[in-house]
């Protein structure tokens, strides 16, 4: 569904990505895992489109997205969750879906997502006049992955959905991903610095460091490397 | 007497105060969506001007419409410009804005002087074509007034200028159509949501140029027909728009920036100024009185009247 392949951006003369290449198939929930700096945000703008790459080519459902411009990759099926969630925060939260549902897939199944985000997060039914600014930031998580559900889309692309929650707020979130996962509706690529917890839900992962790919399996298998290990559960 | 002058000197305040407070909602609809400055807004309104001049005088003369042609004049004016704003922005404005920008404060400063640039063209372009002569156009309305009789007292009358009434409800009007449809229509929270984040906005899917070329466009619209009905107080020339740079700007300030209700009453308050002062001071101090008022203002609530003292949470 999703190929990248040897990726390279640079900012002016700074290397951010060199050289990757990952895939994500249908119904998959894929995982990049790395430290702050490694390029995992840079991978999801160069795949959403707003940063463009000096080499390599991003490919979605086969088809190259080099031409392709930022706004009509939403149109696609792609929808990114940005890292720090970037609602509208002077719009409500139903304004906020409704931005979501912009792409024409989103718009005619409208009414369906509603129920689906309102199902998956009740807080958002009771909030849905409030103004996105004004809500915790748990709820602002829980808007900016309904507002990337209403454009219907194949492949969600979310970027730090824990970073700076409270952990039971995280678990929550944690769990309707991975509730979203099981409907297999969509596949799931997911940027995470908890890595235990993303391992826990995902099919497999990829470790990101300095901008490089430095290791890519199934994490069972990955959680046996000693760099892993080392780096992450401090053992 | 005193009574009488003021209530005159009110009713036209608020009068014109509602075509600035229009001229205001121009300048703060493009601020508040594009984050862009426009220097050029002021001189958009003398473009309406002379494109009102031209319909009216030209195309509409004579025919049964007689009274009413400068009001449809202006009426036509507002699509037409909207067409020059979109295009001026496609060429010109866009390759100051939008997401390409990555540095927002030399973004800003390109923004000022190309806004700047177009302003000097459109003065220099109409010193050029069409004269440093003023002109001016009126219409039957312009004489006719409904007297209202004051109750205490029967030998007076206020004066309530006929074209002057039907510009201000038309101002209104406009202004809470903007304010309807920035609320309410799909284009208009696509509008609001590229200006409250941009990059959001474009994972949405939505175009911002395209959302940032309708803004300039109805800006300018905006701008047109503010100047195609203050035509009918105020004679044109191709520098006419210094005189309202500074009121549209005051008004905005005061409003609060990037608030369009804010900048109707922000306009609003300076024409009513501008109009009591006259009561008491002489008519050369008028624009002075309302930057007394503008910095009285700043100094005791500098957010403007609707703005809000923090932005972001």
């Amino acid at each position: 569904m999703l190929e990248v392949e040897s990726l390279t951006v640079a900012y002016g003369g700074l290397r951010a990505l060199t050289n990757v290449s990952i895939e994500v198939k249908t119904g998959e929930l894929v995982c990049v895992v790395g430290p702050n700096g490694a390029g995992k945000s840079t991978l999801f703008k160069t795949i959403s489109g707003t940063v463009l790459p000096r080499s390599g080519k991003v490919l979605f459902e086969g088809v190259d997205l080099s031409t392709v411009s930022a706004a009509r990759r939403g149109h696609l099926g792609i929808a990114h969750v940005p890292e720090g969630r970037e609602v509208f925060r002077s719009m409500s939260v139903m304004e906020n879906l409704e931005m979501g549902a912009w792409a024409e897939a989103g718009r005619s199944r409208f009414a369906e997502t509603l129920e689906r985000v309102f199902s998956l997060f009740p807080v958002l039914a009771e909030r849905r006049d409030q103004l996105a600014g004004t809500l915790s930031g748990g709820q602002q998580q829980m808007l900016a992955i309904g507002r990337g559900l209403a454009s219907r889309p194949k492949l969600m692309m979310l970027d730090e959905p824990s970073m700076g929650l409270a952990p039971a707020v995280a678990d929550t979130i944690f769990e309707s991903i991975s509730q979203l996962h099981r409907e297999g509706e969509m596949a799931i690529l997911l940027v995470e610095q908890r890595v235990a917890e993303a391992m826990e839900y995902s099919n497999r992962g990829y470790v990101l460091q300095t901008g490089e790919v430095i290791l890519s399996g199934k994490f069972d298998e990955l959680s046996k490397d000693d760099r892993i290990r080392r780096a992450y559960f401090g053992m | 007497m005193l009574i009488e002058q003021f209530l005159q000197a009110l009713t036209s305040g608020i009068l014109l105060g509602c075509i600035y407070g229009l001229m205001c909602v121009g300048l703060a609809f493009i601020f508040g969506t594009m984050g862009v400055i426009n220097f050029a807004q002021a001189d958009f309104m003398m473009v309406g001007m002379y494109l009102v001049l031209a319909i009216a005088g030209s195309l509409l003369a004579g025919t049964a419409l007689g009274a009413f042609a400068p009001f449809l004049a202006a009426f036509l004016v507002g699509p037409l410009m909207f067409g020059i704003g979109y295009l001026l922005h496609r060429g010109l404005i866009v390759c100051t804005t939008g997401l390409r920008i990555a540095n927002q404060i030399e973004a800003h400063q390109a923004q000022l002087i190309l806004t700047l640039g177009v302003a000097l063209v459109l003065q220099n372009g109409a010193l050029i074509l069409l004269g440093s002569a003023p002109a001016s156009i009126i219409s039957p309305l312009s004489y006719a007034a409904w007297e209202i009789p004051l109750l205490y007292n029967d030998f007076n009358v206020l004066f309530v200028n006929k074209a002057h009434t039907y510009n201000a409800l038309i101002c209104v009007a406009v202004t809470l159509s903007l304010y309807w449809l920035i609320r309410n229509t799909r284009v208009g929270k696509s509008l609001r949501a590229s200006a409250d984040n941009p990059t959001a906005a474009v994972y949405m899917g939505i175009d911002v140029d395209r959302a940032h070329r309708i803004a300039f466009g109805f800006g300018t619209a905006i701008a047109g027909l503010a100047g195609g009905l203050i035509v009918l107080y105020y004679p044109v020339q191709p520098l006419v728009g210094m005189d309202f740079l500074i009121i549209m700007y005051a008004g905005v300030v005061l409003g609060g920036l990037g608030s369009l209700i804010g900048a109707f009453w922000g306009g609003f308050v300076i024409a009513l100024v501008q109009q009591l002062a006259t009561l008491v001071l002489p008519l050369q101090l008028q624009n002075a009185t309302v930057f007394i008022v503008f910095l009285l203002v700043l100094l005791l609530r500098p957010q403007g009247f609707f703005g809000r003292t923090v932005d972001r949470a």
